[in-house]
Order: C-alpha cells, then structure tokens, then sequence
C-alpha cells in the first residue's frame, strides 16, 4: 500500500526523519517495500535568470542564452522556446539533471553551439497549471519575480513529500488504508492519532421517498448501508485529494469518484457511486445474478454471470458487480445530477471467486477479499458524505437505509498474563502488557494477573492469547527475545533408512566418478513419446497439472531417463567431452487415472555416461558396484526397451526381482535429443533395492591353504553367452570355487566360422587342505563336462 | 722380480683408479687376478727362484693379490653407486605433468549444503523426515490454519493435480504429518521440494527446496526458537553472526517472525551482498499456531511449540555467491565440478 508522508502527517504526529519512521515501522510488523521522495524525480534544476539572448546562427528558431545561476559565472544554455525574454526567472536543468519525466539532461551542443542544459516548460517538470502559475502555457515556465537565482526548484515547488509503500500481511485487512497505518504509527512512535470526525448538514426530506433497498442474501452481503445524494456539483477535486490518490496509485477523476476512492483508501472500505437516475424501479436489490443475465462494467466490457455471482440490481437489471466494478450504465458522468452512494461489506471468499472467475480485479475486491469491517462500513459512509458537504459537491438527503442483520459485539479474550507471556519466555510487566493493548486500541482492563481485553470487530484477527503476545512483542520489541539453547537430553537426531541408504548410494557414485544433477519433477508431456514406449507401457500413465507454467512443464515424470538426456544433451552440446550424471529423486505413479488420490512417490537412480572411454560395460560395472552395494544378488538378462540399442541392453534383476534397466541409448532417440554420441543410461527402482534386507557383515577367516589356478581356453558357438560359461565352470567346480574371471575372448583368423574362442581363469581352494592333484584333476574334468554340456570344447 | 712385481702393482692400482664401469673392473680382475692374470703368471715363475726367497716372495705376491682385491672391492661399491645414481637421474620425471588421477563426482551443490544442515541440527537432536511433495490441500493449507479462500492463499501461486491434489507449496505441510503421527516431545526438520508457479528467472524457480523444521514440547518459547536459530547461524556463517527478529506473518505460526543474520560479508556494517542493511534475510518463523497444534490433537494449553522454514536454494546461492538459481538445475557439468 502506498501512502504519502504528509497524507499520514494530517493524522498522526511524525516527529522522526522518515528512515527512522520506517525502520521502526519495519519492527513493527509493516514491512516498507520502498520509499520514494518526490524529489528523487527532479535533481540539479534551479531558479535561473536569463541576462543574455543572442540569435543561433545556423538556425532560425534556436536562441542562445546565458543564464544566471547564481554562482557568478554565466551558463550557456541553447533553447528552441520563443516566450522568453531577458530578466525572466525560469527553471534551468543544468548538466547531469533529472526530470519528473523520466528525462537525463547532459551538456551538449545544438547545432554546433555549446549547450550546458535546458530550460524547462512547465510540462517537463510534469507540473499542471494548478501546481504553479504559468505551468500550462505553452513553451518555459516563466517564474514568479521574487525568486531567488540558485534557488533547487524542488524547494520552490515543495516536493517534500515521500511515498513510502507498505507491505501488509494478510493478517492485517484493516491497515491496507490511510488511517489504519497512521493508528500504527502513532502507537510506534508514541505520539497522538486522530481520526477525522465527518460532520455534514442534509437538505432534509427523506431517503424513503428516493429508494428501496433489499439484500436477498445476508450471507453474501452481511451489511449493506445506501444514501441519496441531489443536485451534483461535479468539478475537478482540491489539490490535496489529488495528490493522495495519485500517491496510492490510483487516476483523479473527478469529485465525486475521486471522493469515493479517497474514502476508500483512508478507511480501507471500497465505496459505490451510482447514478441515481438510471436505477429503474428505484428500487436496490442485493441479489445472486440470474443464469444467463450479463453486465456491461465501466470498463466497457461485457460479462455473463452466473448464480453464484453476487449483483447489485436496480428494480431490473444488474447495476453493479457486487464489491468488484460498477456497471457502465449507472456510471458517474459530468452530466450526473444525483448520486445513490454504496457502502456495504461482502464476503470474501465469494468476491473472490467471482473476481477471479471473471478475471477482473479492483482495488475495491482486492479490499473485499482481504476482508473489510462491517462497522466500519459507516464511518467510511459518513466520511464520504463529510466530504461532499466540504467540497460542497451536493445536496445530501436526509436519513440513510442500514440492511444487516446485526452486528457483532467483538470478541472478549480472558487470559492471565502470564499464560500471554509463556509462549515468548520474556517477562513483560502486566502494566505494560495492559498499556501496549490499549494504545493498539484493544481495550484491555487488569485485574490481578488476568486481563480483559474486548477485541473489536475490526481486529478480527485477534482470536486468543498467541495473537495477543505478538501484539505485545511488536511493541515491546523482539529484541528484548534472548536466545536459549535446546533443553532436554541431547540425542542425535535420526535419518530414516532411506535417506540413510540414499546418502550411501551418492557416495558411491561420487567415487565411482559420478556428478549428482538435478532437475524438475515436471516436464514435457511431450518428453515421454521421445522414448517410443509402447502403448500399453505403464511410464505413459502420468499425473498432469491443472495448471502448469507451460507445456514444457505440465507433467509429473514417471521417469527421469527424459530428464537425464536433456542434461546430457546441453553438456555434450557445450562441448564437455565426457561426463558421468546420476539423480537420484522420485518419480511419480498414479494409483488411478484420473488421479483421486495421492500418486505413489518412489526414488528412482538414473545414469547417464558418454565419453571416449565409456562404453556398455563401464556402465554396467557401475550398476555392478550398486548392487554390491546393497547386497543384491544380481543377474542380467537381454531386455527390448524401445529405447535402447536392441542388442546392447539389459534387465538387473536384484534377488530374481526386475530393478532396472541399463544399455546403450538408440541412435534415434539419441538424435532426438541432438545427441550425435554413444549415451550409456540406466534407471534403477531404489524403492525395490532399498527394501532389500542386506546380510549383516561378519568377518571370513582368510584362507589357510593355497589356492591353485587353472586357466581353460575353449571353443563354442557364437552366440554362446560368457554368463553361460561361467555358470557352466562355477557349477563344475562346486565348493572348491574360489574366483572365475573371464581373461579372453577371440573370434576371426584361425577360429572356424561362427565359432569363438574364449578363455577363463579359475581358482580352486579348499577351505580344509591343500588341494591334491587327484582332487585338481578330478574337479577340472568335472569343469570340462560341465562346458561341453554348454556345448564348448577344450582347444587342443 | 720384486721390481716386476711393485710395477705391476703400481700399474695395476693406476688402472683400476681409471676403472668407471663394472665391465672394466671384470677385466681388471681377469687382467691381474685371473688364472691367466699377470699377478698368477708372477706366482707360476717362483720356481725360477732361490727356493729362500721364495717364501717371502710368495707372500709378496699374495699381500699384493689382496691388496688390489680390495681395491677393486672398493672401486666397483663406487662405480655401482654412480651407475645406480647415473640410472636414477635418467629416470627424472617431470613431475608437473598431470597425474593419472581416478576421477571422483560431486554432490549437487544444494545437496552439499543439505547435509551442513542436516549435520547440525542432528547434532540438535532433530529427526530427518520425508513428506509427500503431492499433498492433499488439507495438510498443505487446511490444517495450517489456510482455509479455502483464505487471502494467505493468494500469498502462493500453487500448482493443483486435481480438486484436492497439489504439489505442495511449503515443507510445513510435513509439520502435519509429523504431529499426527508423533507424540511430543517432538523436534524434526523435513527438508524437501516445493513448487510454486513462479515464473523462470534469476531468483525464481517453481520448483525449490525448504528445510522445515518443528519443536512440539511443554513449556516451548520464542526464546528456544531463537537459541537454535542462533547456533545454526553461527555453524552456517560464523560464531559471530547475530540474529534478529522482525514481526510478520504466516497462517500456521503466532507470533510469526522474518529471521535475518548480520551480513556475513561485511560483519553487519552494510555493503552490496546486504544491500546496506547489514541483515540477511534467511527465514520465517514462529511459534506453532495454537489453531495447528489443536487440528493435530495436541492440546496447545499444555504444549508449544515452533516452527521455521529454510530456503536450501537461497542459503546455495548465497554461500556459492550464484548469481542465477537456473545454474542449480541446468547441470552444466563445470558447474557441478565446482563444489
């Protein structure tokens, strides 16, 4: 909300420079968003006086003046203006200035000749006729005769005030207005607030005999008061209530509008001016809209309404969209002669809905939304009628019409202080607790140590004892809060299993070579096809947003593979030669579609290698050392992801359970995430690997006989697998095998077609003795059988 | 023969003085020593001696032996002393060259900053919990004491999955969850994503990270909420930050305080990091709402309780000095070696 300084100085004492006002402001509970002095706008212009014009040579309305600024020596100023004469007084912006419009004046030369500024026209200084005599003419301000040269123009055109924007919370409806944060203020600073006290004479007769006024519906409109006002005098309103309007924001119109919008933002109660000859029937009707009935707003635009609308219909038609914008056809023109003048309270939340199913939003339902006081509502009635009487802006008829269906007593809060004071752990005398109370006009009263305090309607936000201890501590000052340490036993605070295993994991992979990403938990809904999953695949059911940023943003991932290859994309784009990526997060699996309930939430690893020294393998050893990890037994067997290369690609199976999938990208895919490299990815389900119950490590005695290795070079068909031949030879050599590892494998020259070579060590130990070489020669043919039965062939 | 003999000898010690490599000293072995050596040749002639002299020539010849034995003894220890410093030199590296380094990864930056976090406040004795980032609109705003239309609503742009679903828009939805299912005492922090429908830009992005933390206990004060603010400002920025309160307001929180630090940067004087103020703003805070504990069935005349929530994304960027959050979800892979 922005307020001007001397807007708040007609009701409240400001005895401090305006930094400090704020400050203290700030501390207590209204934080300033900005402060802005109207003299910021206009810097290094002064008084000048013009000794010398002399013609410009190279053109015909260009003159040359030496200007008197007061410092002795004669600036030169080029100007095109033809209303001066020497011995005028006029604004000079000297070299480095700033005007109210925004302008930078620089020094210069105009066609040659040495300009050091400009001379300014009552328009540049952004200043009307009402602002200085002679601002409107056309061409330079001439000035007033008895000024002194020198003399900031800011003095001359007092721009002392400041703007300063105060940022309310929600909690505090009843200060989004002139008078709400002048009370504050005057509680801060310690010194005298004083509302102003509307008094106004009518013209008599009575407002019976000009309109009827019915709410249909109390609920939606809880106070509804209405007065008739004869005989419009419309004209431009006094400088003073321009001047505050614009401050906040908002455009002059004129008396009456503008009186309307003053009171509103002096009371914080929105107010209504209807013309009063176009409400057919006389008659005032606060009503639900009618299905299919519409309104066209001052705005010009025409609105269809619904009956969850509230209107303020004349005896036929809506004449008003309740709270929100009033209709173009009881608008306040020029020609108005009488004025029907709102002042009523709606409710909230239904100002809202229809503020925002409509899209409109006002100053006055943004109030309305916030929440305005029903008892309020007459002041700012009375305020305005005040007002009109002042500016003598019409004849006011006697008597108003009051619709609501009582108002409320206020609350009453009963609480000893030191039940006010315990949830703080600052002592506050009971004095100064009563006094702080009362000065924020909460009328409180002690008696022993429990205070009563009768909480008007207006502070409906105070509801118990926690909002009355932080009522007391802005006050007081949260300064005077000192901290304690934490009481009770210290215990270390516990992770769950899952972060526990989570953290391990990251580890690992930041050993392993790893860079953690990541990335948002929506994306594309577009990015999904780019997998070319199958129609049926479980990863196209998604959760979509309502109301996304964007498409780019508009679905909740069942995967994170789409994720990892845009990031993959941008580094490799970048030119990063090589990288390893994982994220570890959650993907997102509706229960039902549509989803009616929360979807299921569950961790997921994705990987993502590419580089020169990358390749399926080093990806799967990482996969490998994961498993190891959480003591899974794993196997791998041959998977057909679409988006995976058909024939580099894999299931991990964890305990005979699918967890995931590894293998190199699909060219195609690849190329549609502009990826011209290899991409080797992975996506593991964590929750599946998290729920694995890893065996407790218990130490294994090392071994206390040799082992013996034998190393087995054999043929077979190529399309034999090398996981095939090492079950084959761990089977074979049963208990006494220790290790087999795979050290050739060789297909070409000197091996038959369709054949390959391969070759393993095997180390055999026994626990209990040194191997004999029965035993070795026993075991090594059993090895042999077990592999010809895979169909390989000792090599000769 | 006494003369060929002091010749020899005096030849023989000039020679294996000169000797610089094994293989020399191998031929002045053969040379004097051998079985062909001219020391043995001198021994074969004693036959041609008066067999009196033959002794004391005999001995001669053997001190003679001897001595250039150890002579070459001692000549070969230093030539293999040379030829092993002579190899070592050759075998200079240049050491500048980069070393054969196994790479490691990095932590994301946030999650870096996560576990300072996590670290002290379970130092604090506070639980890590997790939460649903789809929450139903009851634990993100109804039972935080947000009722439908509250104007606190408009105070956040969420993003809804269905009539009653949405991403969450605050980690509080979690002090719920927690209460429903704990008995106090009760101290937890819940770190975690949260979106709002910010806009893309330098400072905003919709999707985000809290780190919600909760106390529930008899007798709880504003005073311990600021204690332990207090030492996580001091393990986070220094032992000498300070830390201020300033009145503001949140629906689930009474009293509700923005909490700033003293500018770590310039020690509070004011300087452009603070935008001269001398404070950092770094998180809201308040005593639990006595309406929020009631909703979780904690009688809140016998317990109190606070809350904060923590900003992981503005607390990275701030200790990194990041200039733009984007760089946290753009994974730009110098970036993320960079922490």
């Amino acid at each position: 909300m922005k307020i001007s300084l001397n807007q708040l100085k007609s009701y409240v004492e400001i005895n401090v420079p305006v930094e400090e006002l704020c400050d203290r402001m700030v501390m207590a509970g209204f934080e300033v968003e900005s402060i802005e002095s109207q003299g910021d706008k206009l810097v290094n212009v002064v008084v000048a006086k013009i000794e010398k014009i002399t013609p410009h040579e190279n053109s015909d309305h260009l003159q040359i003046c030496q200007m008197n600024i007061g410092k002795g020596e004669l600036v030169q100023i080029v100007t095109g203006a033809q209303n001066i004469k020497e011995g005028d007084l006029v604004p000079a912006a000297l070299d480095n200035s700033i005007l109210p419009n925004g302008m930078n004046i620089k020094a210069g030369k105009l066609r040659g000749v040495e300009s050091n500024g400009m001379l300014c026209s009552g328009e540049e200084l952004c200043l009307t006729e009402a602002d200085y005599e002679g601002a409107g003419v056309h061409g330079i301000l001439i000035l007033k005769d008895d000024l002194n040269v020198g003399t900031d123009m800011r003095e001359v055109l007092g721009l002392d005030d400041y703007i300063i924007d105060f940022k309310i919370t929600a909690n505090r409806p009843d200060c989004n207005c002139f008078l709400g944060v002048a009370k504050e203020i005057g509680v801060v600073l310690g010194t005298e607030f004083k509302a102003p006290v509307p008094t106004y004479k009518t013209v008599g007769q009575d407002i019976n005999d000009y309109i009827k006024i019915d709410v249909e519906n109390y609920e939606l409109c809880p106070r509804y008061i209405g007065r008739v006002v004869k005989n419009l005098r419309i004209k431009e309103s006094p400088d003073w209530m321009k001047k505050a309007i614009l401050a906040s924001g908002m455009r002059p119109i004129n008396n009456i509008v503008d009186i309307t919008n003053f009171v509103m933002l002096e009371t914080g109660n929105p107010m209504h001016a209807f013309n009063y000859n176009e409400l057919l029937g006389k008659h005032i009707i606060v009503r639900n809209a009618k299905d299919g009935e519409s309104i066209t707003t001052l705005d010009g635009k025409q609105y269809d309404l619904n009956s969850d609308m509230l209107v303020i219909a004349d005896g036929e038609n809506p004449s008003c969209l309740a709270g929100i914008m009033g209709g173009l056809e009881s608008e306040i023109t020029d020609d108005t002669t009488d004025l029907f003048l709102e002042s009523a309270k709606f409710k909230r939340d239904n100002i809202r809905h229809t503020a925002r199913a409509l899209g409109i939003r006002t100053e006055a339902s943004g109030r309305f939304e916030k929440g305005i006081d029903i008892v309020n509502t007459h002041y700012a009635m009375e305020r305005a009628l005040g007002l009109i009487y002042e500016l003598d802006a019409g004849d006011i008829i006697e008597g108003e019409i009051d619709r609501n269906q009582g108002l409320p007593e206020g609350r009453i809060i009963t609480v000893t202080t030191d039940k006010i004071m315990e949830l703080i752990g600052v002592d506050v005398d009971d004095d100064t607790i009563v006094k702080i109370l009362n000065s924020l006009g909460l009328p409180t009263t002690l008696e022993g140590k429990t205070i009563t305090c009768k909480v008007p309607s207006i502070r409906d936000d105070i509801e118990g004892r926690a909002d009355l201890a932080e009522e007391v501590m802005r006050i007081y000052g949260y300064d005077h809060i000192v901290g304690t340490p934490m009481r009770g036993a210290v215990i270390r605070g516990k992770k769950l299993p899952e972060r526990i295993k989570a953290d391990a994991l990251k580890n690992l992979l930041c050993s392993l070579g790893g860079n953690e990403i990541t990335t948002y938990s929506f994306i594309s809904n577009k990015a999904i096809d780019t997998l070319n999953l199958d129609a049926d695949d479980e990863r196209r059911n998604v959760v979509t947003l309502l109301n996304p940023l964007g498409e780019e943003y508009s679905t909740m991932r069942s995967q994170l593979l789409t994720s990892m290859l845009n990031v993959v994309a941008t580094n490799f784009n970048r030119k990063i030669t090589d990288a390893r990526f994982f994220e570890i997060n959650k993907r997102f699996v509706p229960k039902a579609l549509p989803i009616t309930e929360q979807p299921y939430e569950l961790p997921t690893l994705c990987l993502g290698f590419y580089g020169k020294d990358e390749d399926f393998f080093t990806l799967k050893g990482t996969v490998e050392e994961i498993m190891k990890l959480f003591g899974a037994h794993t196997e791998y067997e041959r998977s057909s992801e679409n988006y995976m290369h058909p024939g580099r690609q894999a299931t991990v199976k964890a305990n005979n359970k699918s967890v995931g999938v590894l293998g190199e990208l699909h060219p195609d895919v690849a190329a549609t995430y502009d990826i011209s490299t290899r991409v080797y990815v992975a996506e593991i389900k964590l929750d599946e690997l998290f729920a694995i119950n890893k065996r407790k490590t218990i130490y294994k005695p090392l071994p206390k006989y040799p082992a013996v290795e034998r190393d087995f070079a054999f043929l077979c068909d190529k399309d034999i697998s090398i996981g095939t031949l090492e079950k084959a030879i761990i089977s074979g050599a049963s208990r006494l095998c220790e290790m087999v590892e795979l050290f050739d494998v060789y297909s070409g020259s000197q091996i038959p077609e369709g054949k390959k070579s391969v070759a393993f060590s095997v180390w055999l130990r026994s626990a209990d003795s040194t191997l004999s070489d029965e035993e070795i020669e026993t075991v090594t043919n059993k090895i042999l059988k077990k592999l010809e039965a895979a169909g390989a062939e000792l090599r000769k | 023969m006494k003369q060929q003999l002091e010749a020899i000898k005096s030849t023989a010690i000039a020679a294996i003085g000169e000797c610089d490599s094994l293989a020399q000293i191998d031929e002045m072995r053969v040379k004097y020593l051998g079985k062909k050596g001219e020391l043995t040749a001198l021994l074969k002639q004693m036959g041609k001696l008066d067999p009196a002299e033959r002794p004391i020539m005999g001995q001669l010849v053997n001190e003679a032996k001897a001595g250039l034995e150890t002579l070459i003894g001692e000549r070969s220890a230093v030539i293999k002393k040379n030829e092993t410093a002579l190899k070592l030199k050759e075998e200079t590296i240049d050491i500048t060259m980069p070393g054969k380094a196994h790479k490691t990864g990095k932590l994301h930056p946030l999650n870096t900053v996560l576990n300072d976090m996590i670290d002290i406040f379970q130092s604090m004795g506070f639980d890590v919990v997790d939460g649903p980032e789809v929450e139903t609109d009851y634990y993100n705003f109804e039972a935080l004491n947000v009722p439908a239309d509250h104007p606190a609503r408009d105070m956040q742009d969420t993003f809804y999955l269905g009539e009653n679903l949405l991403l969450r828009t605050q980690t509080s939805a979690a002090q719920i969850r927690t209460m429903e299912n704990r008995k106090p005492p009760i101290r937890i922090i819940c770190p975690g994503r949260v979106f709002r429908a910010d806009e893309v830009d330098a400072t905003h992005s919709p999707v985000f990270h809290q780190i919600e933390g909760l106390v529930v206990d008899k007798g709880v004060t504003m005073c311990d909420l600021k204690g332990v603010l207090e030492q996580f400002a001091h393990e986070i920025y220094g032992k000498d930050t300070k830390v201020k309160f300033r009145p503001s307001f949140f629906p689930f929180t009474e009293p509700s305080v923005e909490v700033d630090v003293s500018c770590s940067e310039c020690g509070g004087k004011g300087c452009r990091v603070c935008k001269g103020s001398g404070w950092i703003e770094i998180l809201g805070a308040g005593m639990v709402h006595p309406k929020v504990l009631a909703s979780c069935g904690i009688d809140p005349e016998v317990y109190s309780g606070f809350a904060f929530g923590i900003g992981l994304d503005r607390l990275t960027t701030t200790r990194y000095k990041i200039s733009d959050i984007r760089l946290l979800f753009e994974n730009d892979k110098r970036f993320l070696d960079q922490f």
